[in-house]
């Protein structure tokens, strides 16, 4: 029940500049790197997991009590989609 | 317990003070939940199909990375003051929330503006939604990504009206919630939206 203190607002500017740091780093090996796609794309896409992960703990108050039924419903729905991208990139076409 | 009405925050918990608001902040993550799997299913549908250019233009002779990149710090930046604004609710100060809320409104209608007017300009360069696979697929999943901030942008500017009206109540805070969840997931779409469309094609 700390949302309203001091310290739970400096972990919502962390949270953004984590973001501003993760985009920034992404843009910047993608555009300057002169690097084989077989190791970047699964590096982009750590990157964008572990940003997703600091918005929603933080900015949506994942870290809070009484979160097990918003996390289980998220992590449901993250895991039809990852069978959904599995599936259509190795079954489907 | 506590009147209905209060103006006093409970716990210093506005909007799960009662147990309507503690359900609409449960069903509200049920629905995100569901929302996940309409984008997987889109992100699925692209990834699949993004080579498929069939003729008609790529991601690589079209995308504007400077647009996408101040497109990308406009949403970013915009998930800031919406966590902002619930600091505010929280402290139980309705002026300045409806003052973050307010300059969330104004950033996601800046995002929005440039996505149009990225959407003119591949239009002009040949990318019309039915030439491709790609550009069915590229067209499907950024609009409807568009389309949800659209939403939010209506949403929350008539939250922000209703608020003069009514103000902090444990009736109006699972609203100002809730929309502010919303906001962060479209944010957070858009995370992968950036990564796997555009930067992505980029690599190859």
């Amino acid at each position: 029940m700390a949302g309203n203190k001091a310290g739970s607002t400096r972990n919502y500017w962390l949270t953004f500049a984590v973001s501003i740091a993760l985009t920034v780093i992404t843009f910047y090996i993608v555009a300057k790197l002169d690097t084989s796609g077989n190791f970047l794309i699964p590096f982009m896409i750590v990157l964008a997991i572990a940003q997703a992960l600091f918005q929603l703990i933080f900015w949506m108050h994942m870290n809070e009590k009484g979160h097990l039924m918003p996390i289980i419903g998220i992590a449901t729905g993250a895991f039809v989609a990852l069978t959904a991208v599995i599936m259509a990139l190795y079954w489907v076409w | 317990m506590s009147a209905p009405h209060s103006n006093e925050a409970v716990n210093g918990r506005l909007e799960t003070a009662t147990l309507e608001g503690r359900n609409k902040v449960l069903g509200f993550w049920l629905f995100l939940g569901g929302e996940t799997v309409l984008f997987g299913c889109l992100f699925a549908t692209f990834l699949a199909l993004r080579n498929q250019v069939n003729d008609g233009p790529g991601g690589m002779d079209l995308f504007e990375f400077n647009i996408v990149a101040w497109a990308t710090f406009l949403l970013l930046t915009s998930s800031m003051t919406s966590v902002m604004a619930i600091v505010e609710m929280h402290r139980g100060n309705v002026q300045m929330m409806r003052l973050w809320f307010i300059v969330t409104v104004l950033l996601g209608a800046g995002f929005l503006g440039l996505e149009i007017y990225e959407f003119i300009h591949y239009l002009n360069l040949g990318l019309g939604f039915t030439v491709s696979a790609f550009s069915s697929a590229f067209y499907t999943l950024v609009g409807f990504h568009g389309a949800h901030v659209a939403f939010g942008i209506l949403w929350i500017a008539l939250l922000v009206i209703q608020s003069y009206k009514k103000g902090l109540t444990t009736v109006t805070a699972p609203k100002f919630y809730v929309a502010a969840l919303y906001w962060h997931f479209v944010d957070l779409v858009w995370v992968f939206i950036f990564t796997i469309v555009y930067l992505m094609g980029r690599v190859g």
